[in-house]
């Protein structure tokens, strides 16, 4: 019988562990293979905390969470700039490197003979011991530490997360601090192992680095995988089966080695079999969560705000004032001048299309204004700020921010999360108001809601709230970009090539679209080929070639140079 | 440096290249075991083995995985599991015990201050031979040409009529072959066990992100640096810090230069 609790047990560690690194590895898209040295890291310190120093057992528990989760966090700042393979040979080093510390530091870690008599701790005055005893103990942690994951995983902060692993630069683009996320994530990651790490030093009261190897983290990693990402409650199912499972192996005739051998063919086996046959895993991520609280709040929406245009108008500046004003701005990539000592100026509430051909550097300017990309000189002023060189979100922040040219969307978000990824200043972004004010945070959620769901009224595809993005038209997503770069509440908006790629149907919608945004008061700046557009929808234009602005003025008047044609188009096209 | 080539091509982060050494080895220790086969016949059968279990892995699995549109972690995960059970396999089947490689004179050389073993200068020769020749292949041949291409751009390539699913065949033969002859060479010393091919694969792929993904020369100088900074560290750190150091240049580089020594910067 304790054997069997046992078992329940170590699947509930196990579980814990998965569910703090599907966190990273579901939500955020971050692949650590350095799990099990954080999990060593915490043991360690509940252990060390409890032996040397006498702590009793939730102080220990503090203090593994206090190491582990600002080791953790520290391990962003190198992590952040590398992503894919990168990220995962990382933490890979990271985990040799942990764990080779914990073999060799011997003052400290005792190395390969483990630090043995652990105290077990006392709740409620009684000294706890068997699995029996230890089972109701650690149901209480594993459920806090799902609980925590949860609240985490399925909030605003949980869908930044999800934006960042769906595509980084983009989310960076709608305005959020993609540094602040990485670090929140890891360090929650790291404290909710920990949590699991100070109970396995306890439970097993013995801890040696042979816990925390490459392997381990390997399995973890495959756990979560196995069990699907980003949904906790599988990660709970493939504990139960992965961990579960290969103890019934146990009651085979047969010497350890072969057992053991057998349990890692079957293990390696079904991996394979899995990412073949099942790659989302046992029980894939919820994709649609939220039709049901869609149709409720979309009808809120309509009775709110029935038949105003969606777009709020936004009278920061007076009409004539420029909204943004390039001086000379100058980038070269190696010997090739992106942009020439180029300045522009957008006046408020009027639409600029920048046009130009292939290679002139009109998408550069757009980084270059957005902070994408940093110029090497020259100054770009917001509503009289200099924003020059500012990180991306921080100029969508003042009320700047663009579109890509290749959509960029969310795509294994739904769209209306793509859209409510955007909205600015969400109380359920922070740590804080998400635990501590939650009634605040799910009003402030119902309102985002709404607003999100206007603005996919505004472009027309409220109908399409819950589906998945990446499985929409092309034209559609284009619309759904449209609408995420309105709910970032930013009244210059610069629109990279919004037309190309679409029918006819689609770019009727676009333009009309784009004349009323720029009628709500919104400073609008285009990128087009199509000259027809320019035409149809821009007040004044820019005629951009290798990264200098040759002349400007009204549309239909650069169209009818002869000049600018032959540079469009060719010698003899004009 | 035949993963490098395998991963700068396929992108794939083959992790089974270590079960593919693994075979090969046992393949050409079993062999010159039973039938008393000479150390060149025994590398040709290694090469043999390494080609066939490289290409059936990147047809049985790979291919159908690229063709269900597996992400990458995906993928890593599938060739991972493929070395846990392939491992687990070899060991049920011959045993935990490591096997030697029988037959080949070992022999110290002294030249001046330097010694070593006619192994390792059997290894040396072999290695810039091979090295050399590989290069030689990538650089003046038709193929050669293919898999640059390939690796460069599969789209454009197969614009132009390169047919990738065919270079990445090739280039997984090739590859697994090599890994095939180095690991039988490895295992002159160091016997083959079922666990052999982590360490080896491991230091590869360390090397390789190095020197720069896609570089050749790039791969040999990583794997010169990190020789280099092992051995050299051994002299100065206590000796069990050995172990780290590959892992401790390999954070350092990533942190600092995250596109390896000779890699060019990606935007």
């Amino acid at each position: 019988m304790d054997f069997w609790l046992h078992v329940v047990n170590i699947i509930l560690l196990f579980a814990m562990l998965g569910a703090s690194l599907n966190l990273l590895l579901g939500y955020a898209g971050l692949v650590s293979m350095s799990h099990a040295a954080f999990f060593g890291v915490g043991a360690y310190a509940a252990a060390l905390t409890a032996v040397h120093l006498g702590w009793p057992f939730p102080l220990t528990l503090l203090a593994a969470i206090a190491i582990t989760t600002v080791l953790a966090g520290g391990v962003t700042f190198p992590a952040l700039r590398v992503r894919g393979e990168y990220l995962i040979l990382l933490t890979l080093a990271l985990q040799m490197v942990l764990y080779e510390l914990m073999l060799s530091w011997v003052d400290l870690t005792e190395g390969r003979t483990g630090i043995s008599a652990i105290p077990r701790p006392v709740v409620f005055g009684q000294r706890i011991v068997t699995p029996a005893q230890f089972l109701p103990l650690i149901a209480v942690c594993a459920a806090i530490v799902f609980t925590v994951a949860h609240r985490v995983g399925e909030s605003p902060l949980g869908r930044v997360l999800k934006a960042i692993r769906d595509d980084e630069r983009a989310t960076q683009a709608i305005g959020k601090n993609v540094v602040r996320y990485k670090v929140i994530v890891f360090s929650v990651s790291g404290a909710l192992a920990a949590v699991a790490a100070a109970l396995f030093a306890h439970y097993q009261a013995f801890i040696n680095p042979f816990s925390f190897t490459l392997e381990r983290s390997i399995f973890l990693v495959a756990l979560v995988v196995l069990g699907g990402t980003a949904n906790l409650l599988g990660t709970l199912v493939g504990a139960a089966l992965f961990v579960g499972l290969p103890e019934l192996l146990r009651f085979l005739q047969a010497p350890q080695d072969i057992v053991d051998a057998l349990r890692d063919f079957v293990f390696g086996a079904l991996l394979v079999a899995f990412m073949r046959f099942r790659p989302q895993g046992l029980v894939p991520e919820r994709a649609g969560a939220r039709p049901r609280r869609t149709d409720r709040t979309e009808a809120d929406a309509a009775r709110a705000a029935p038949t105003a245009p969606a777009v709020v108008p936004a009278a920061r500046t007076t009409a004539a004032a420029p909204a943004l004003v390039a001086e000379s701005l100058t980038k070269r990539f190696g010997g090739i001048y992106a942009a020439d000592g180029l300045s522009l100026v957008l006046p408020a509430g009027q639409v600029t299309a920048l046009v130009g051909p292939n290679g002139a550097g009109k998408t550069t300017v757009f980084n270059l204004l957005t902070g994408f990309v940093a110029p090497d000189a020259g100054r770009v002023l917001l509503h009289g700020r200099d924003i020059t060189g500012l990180a991306p979100w921080r100029t969508v922040g003042y009320g700047l921010a663009r579109t890509f040219q290749d959509v960029r969307l969310f795509e294994r978000m739904t769209v209306l999360d793509n859209v409510m990824a955007a909205i600015p200043g969400q109380p359920g972004e922070r740590l804080a108001p998400l635990f501590f004010a939650p009634w605040r945070t799910a009003r402030a959620e119902r309102e985002h809601c709404a607003r999100a769901l206007e603005e996919l009224a505004f472009v027309g595809l409220a109908n399409r709230a819950g589906a998945l993005a990446g499985a929409l038209a092309y034209g559609d997503q284009k619309l759904v970009a449209l609408a995420r770069l309105l709910a970032t509440g930013a009244d210059v908006l610069l629109l990279d090539e919004p037309a190309s790629g679409v029918d006819v149907h689609w770019v009727s919608r676009i333009l009309e679209l784009i004349r009323r945004v720029a009628a709500a008061g919104k400073t609008v700046c285009i990128v087009e080929h199509n000259l027809e557009v320019v035409t149809a929808v821009a007040d004044r234009a820019y005629f951009m070639e290798t990264g200098r602005i040759i002349t400007e003025g009204r549309p239909e008047a650069l169209m009818a140079d002869p000049q600018l044609g032959e540079i469009y188009f060719g010698t003899g096209a004009a | 440096m035949s993963w490098g080539l395998i991963f700068a091509t396929t992108k794939i982060f083959h992790f089974s290249h270590a079960l593919t050494l693994t075979f090969a080895v046992y393949a050409a220790v079993l062999s010159s075991g039973a039938w008393g086969l000479p150390l060149p016949l025994a590398l040709a059968v290694a090469a043999l083995v390494g080609a066939g279990v490289g290409a059936a892995t990147e047809l049985y699995l790979y291919r159908p995985l690229r063709r269900v549109q597996a992400t990458q972690l995906n993928i890593f995960l599938a060739s991972l599991g493929l070395l846990i059970a392939g491992q687990s396999l070899v060991l049920v089947v011959f045993g935990p015990q490591a096997r030697a490689f029988e037959g080949f004179p070992v022999q110290g050389i002294t030249l001046g201050p330097v010694a070593f073993t006619t192994i390792e200068a059997l290894w040396l020769a072999v290695a810039w031979v091979l090295i050399a020749a590989l290069i030689g292949w990538l650089w003046l041949t038709r193929n050669g040409l293919a898999i640059r291409a390939v690796a460069n751009n599969p789209e454009l390539a197969q614009c132009v009529g390169v047919e990738h699913e065919r270079v990445f065949l090739l280039v997984f033969a090739v590859g697994s072959a090599l890994a095939g002859v180095a690991g039988t060479l490895l295992a002159l010393r160091d016997t083959a066990s079922p666990m052999m091919g982590v360490h080896p694969v491991l230091s590869a792929f360390i090397a390789v992100f190095l020197g720069g993904i896609g570089s050749i020369p790039g791969a040999a100088i990583g794997g010169l640096v990190l020789g280099l900074a092992e051995n050299m560290g051994g002299l100065v750190l206590p000796g069990y810090w050995q172990g780290v150091i590959a892992f401790v240049v390999l954070f350092i580089v990533l942190v600092v230069r995250p596109s390896g020594l000779l890699g060019t910067r990606r935007r």
